[in-house]
């Protein structure tokens, strides 16, 4: 397959190898460092990403928008299937290579200053290295085995990151919470995996969805290839529905699981346990990214009737999310749940058809998330400073004790509000290009649909307004108004600072991307986005109908307002507050109490399950064991009396008659000779008178 | 006249002290004097038989080579009584038990 390949082409092929190898060279470079904290172990892995950028971004150059490369080497062969291992290097393959090594570049930087002072710094960088690289291995990969691997992989190597401080109960429960529930979305690839490959009797995504494309144009099933490669309607094997609807289903649990959708959401804010630069590269490009990303490598597998369920998921997936954000108090937790809300944003917009926005959300969202994170994580640092001089018994991420931080940290503030407003989507930021895009389509989508279609943009238009409020919100309780742990505890001195240039080149990268002439010189139309451009699946990128002005116009006002609403509510104080008892702020703050369902009806009955097998194994199957022990016992204890006084009692008393013979014998050979000879006289005597007698 | 029985109550008296030394006496020297004592018994009864047996004065000539044969049996047991006083320091025979089992 590669011999056709020109020069110029292999060579690209080796540059993206290189790219994804390098992180994991630097995972094994700094597995052998000596030490516990050796400082080069950061700059080893910050290195080996730089190298991935520069690479990454020759490789995008060289193969955006140009015909795809695709290298295969066969790999294995079991019986007559034949198994090639490969590299596929296509706009959206390239597209996620820069992306992901572009965010991981800073928030490597940002990790050697932030985690300066950690104990196990060198093991923090050997983790986060096997991250990239298996998040960079993912996304070039060309067959599902290789695929499924490295999906693998970049859910262990988060499950070591997110319980890194290992020695917390909480983290612990986190990195279990956040692998299990990986697991039933493996689980679910798995089959899909299983099930393509009997259709299929390939591994490799490419041929799969050529022929999946062949099999829907030639009849409504997915169709078997014969031994030639060719599909023959009405002859070929066609696999029932059901199969079909059990495989991609399969693929959105597994998507599910990793960008945290609605039934599979709950280990996500969880995972805000590991260390925020950690959370940062988690939920901006690498591990949440992986389910959108598998859901754009398999987008024609689902047809119509899937996609509406994915709209409608990842609809309600936003929405709830959302609304959970509004009242929560932990910063990191209000991304994370803002990460949710964003993630249903890019599924439903998968489900709409709005394949490239998606796309494009996916790179935007995860510039600016990382951003807000490592604002995040800067705040959180100086409130653990001050907590610690001044020996606070307060919890750190509270944004409660938060206020006026902008005066003290000026730059962050400055890298937060632009965060914001793009995680918002005002104008002139790439959010208002890629969350726009996503919006209008889902109105366009809904056109001429029955009335209950409408729902889906209605909802992704709501949840944009509280996002909008929950955002302004947190940002107002950080940034603005006073410092309420300063006015609680009017004595602590306070020294806090943006940090250094670890700190702040990171902000100012990220921050410089979340602006719209990146993305689309027009900053108001977001169909001039190059990135929606780069893909050719169906798109609705003409203007031809009135939302493509009214819907941006519309939001970016009431987006305005919401946003001043916020700012009225919480820095002025000049209107009411609201109620913390009604029915939903409680649903909201226990977070749709989902964990508290999946408790009682998943964590207690497994449980009350696992406590009966137990009892089960300790009375019943431990019991009846112990029951034929001491059977044994007792027989042996038999046995060992009938050996010990019947057959031994006879030996003994053979021996001892013998004995006592024997001493009776004894006592003649006294050695002295007189003896003897009295002896001897007495029998002679006594011979004599029995004769004589 | 004396008579043969006199000779054999004599001898016997001689045998009787003899036996009543060798059982018990607790010197090895004494212990062989009853011997000879007993011997002597025995040879007069020779003697006194050969008294009255006239021919060839066969008692006689028997008692006289037992009177030898004991003179050499009493050498080697003095002999014998001088290893064992030197190996044991004693010549007590109820001392000497080393061969009993």
């Amino acid at each position: 397959m590669n011999t056709a390949i020109p020069y110029q082409d292999i060579t690209i092929v080796y540059y993206a190898l290189a790219a994804v190898l390098l992180p994991f060279a630097a995972f094994l470079v700094n597995i052998c460092l000596p030490g516990k904290r050796n400082s080069v172990s950061g700059w080893v892995s910050t290195l080996a990403i730089l190298i991935s950028v520069v690479l990454s971004a020759t490789v995008f150059a060289q193969v955006w928008n140009k015909p795809q490369l695709h290298v295969q080497q066969l790999w294995f062969t079991i019986g007559a299937t034949k198994l090639y291992a490969g590299v596929l290097l296509n706009n959206l393959s390239v597209l996620m290579l820069l992306l992901v090594s572009l965010i991981a570049l800073p928030v490597h930087i940002y990790s050697t200053a932030y985690m300066k002072y950690d104990e196990s710094y060198k093991r923090y960088f050997t983790y986060l290295s096997l991250f990239c690289f298996s998040m960079l291995a993912l996304v070039v990969v060309d067959n599902l085995i290789l695929f499924y691997a490295f999906w693998e992989l970049v859910g262990f190597s988060s499950y070591l990151l997110i319980g890194f401080w290992f020695t917390k109960t909480k983290a612990m429960q986190a990195n279990k919470k956040a692998f299990i529930m990986n697991r039933i979305g493996d689980v679910g690839l798995l089959m899909a995996i299983m099930i393509l490959f009997s259709v299929f009797h390939t591994f490799d995504i490419e041929k799969i969805l050529a022929w999946v494309n062949l099999s829907q144009h030639a009849s409504n099933g997915w169709l078997s290839p014969n031994a030639n490669g060719w599909i023959v309607p009405g002859i070929s094997y066609q696999l029932p529905a059901i199969w079909q609807y059990i495989a991609v289903g399969g693929i959105f649990l597994a998507v599910a699981a990793k960008s945290a959708q609605f039934p599979l959401h709950t280990w996500l804010p969880d995972a805000m346990e590991g260390p925020t630069s950690v959370s940062a590269l988690i939920h901006a490009a690498t591990m949440v990214a992986a389910g959108v990303f598998l859901l754009g490598r398999v987008y024609p597998l689902f047809n119509t009737a899937e996609l509406n369920i994915l709209a409608v998921i990842g609809c309600f997936t936003a929405f709830m999310a959302a609304t959970i954000a509004l009242t929560q108090n932990d910063l990191k937790r209000i991304l994370a749940y803002s990460t949710i809300s964003q993630l249903g944003y890019m599924t439903m917009a998968m489900g709409i058809g709005a394949y490239s926005s998606s796309l494009f959300h996916l790179v935007t969202h995860a510039f600016f998330k990382c951003l807000l994170f490592l604002v995040a994580g800067i705040v959180i640092h100086q409130m653990q400073h001050i907590k610690e001089e001044n020996d606070l018994d307060i919890d750190p991420q509270n944004i409660l004790h938060m206020g006026g931080l902008r005066k003290k940290l000026p730059l962050t503030f400055i890298a937060a509000v632009i965060g914001a407003v793009a995680l918002i989507g005002l104008p002139l930021t790439s959010g208002y290009l890629s969350k726009d895009g996503i919006l209008v389509q889902a109105f366009e989508w809904s056109d001429g649909k029955s009335l209950i279609y409408r729902l889906i943009p209605v909802g992704a238009l709501v949840t944009s307004l509280l996002t909008a409020f929950y955002v302004a919100r947190l940002i107002v309780k950080v940034f603005f108004g006073e410092f309420r742990l300063q006015k609680a505890n009017p004595h602590i001195k306070i020294h806090c600072g943006d940090g250094g240039w670890q700190y702040t080149l990171p902000l100012g990268l990220l921050a410089v991307y979340c602006i719209f002439p990146w993305f689309s010189l027009n900053p108001f139309i977001y169909e001039h986005a190059w990135v929606l451009n780069g893909f050719n699946i169906s798109d609705y990128l003409e203007r031809i109908n009135i939302y493509h002005t009214i819907i941006p116009v519309g939001i970016t006002i009431l987006n305005v307002f919401v946003i001043y609403f916020a700012y009225a509510i919480y820095v002025k104080r000049n209107s009411y507050t609201f109620p913390q008892t009604g029915l939903l702020f409680k649903l909201s703050y226990h977070e749709w109490y989902i964990d508290k369902i999946y408790n009682s009806i998943i964590v207690q009955p497994v449980l009350a399950i696992s406590r009966s097998a137990s009892w089960v194994d300790k009375n019943i199957i431990d019991g009846f064991i112990n029951l034929l022990k001491n059977t044994v016992l007792i027989l042996s204890n038999i046995t060992a009396w009938i050996d010990k006084y019947i057959i031994d009692g006879l030996l003994h008393l053979l021996t001892s008659i013998t004995l006592g013979i024997g001493n009776f014998a004894r006592n003649f050979q006294s050695g002295k000779i007189q003896y003897y000879l009295f002896s001897m006289l007495a029998i002679i005597l006594a011979v004599f008178i029995w004769f004589l007698i | 006249m004396i008579t043969m029985n006199d000779f054999l109550i004599v001898s016997a008296a001689l045998f009787c002290i003899g036996l009543f030394m060798l059982v018990s006496k607790r010197n090895a020297i004494q212990i062989l004097i009853g011997i000879e004592l007993m011997l002597n018994a025995a040879i007069l009864n020779l003697v006194a038989f050969g008294k009255f047996d006239r021919f060839a004065n066969g008692g006689q000539m028997f008692a006289l080579f037992a009177i030898v044969l004991a003179a050499a049996t009493t050498a080697v047991a003095l002999a014998i009584i001088l290893n064992v006083y030197r190996r044991y320091k004693t010549i007590d025979p109820a001392k000497v038990d080393k061969l009993r089992d």
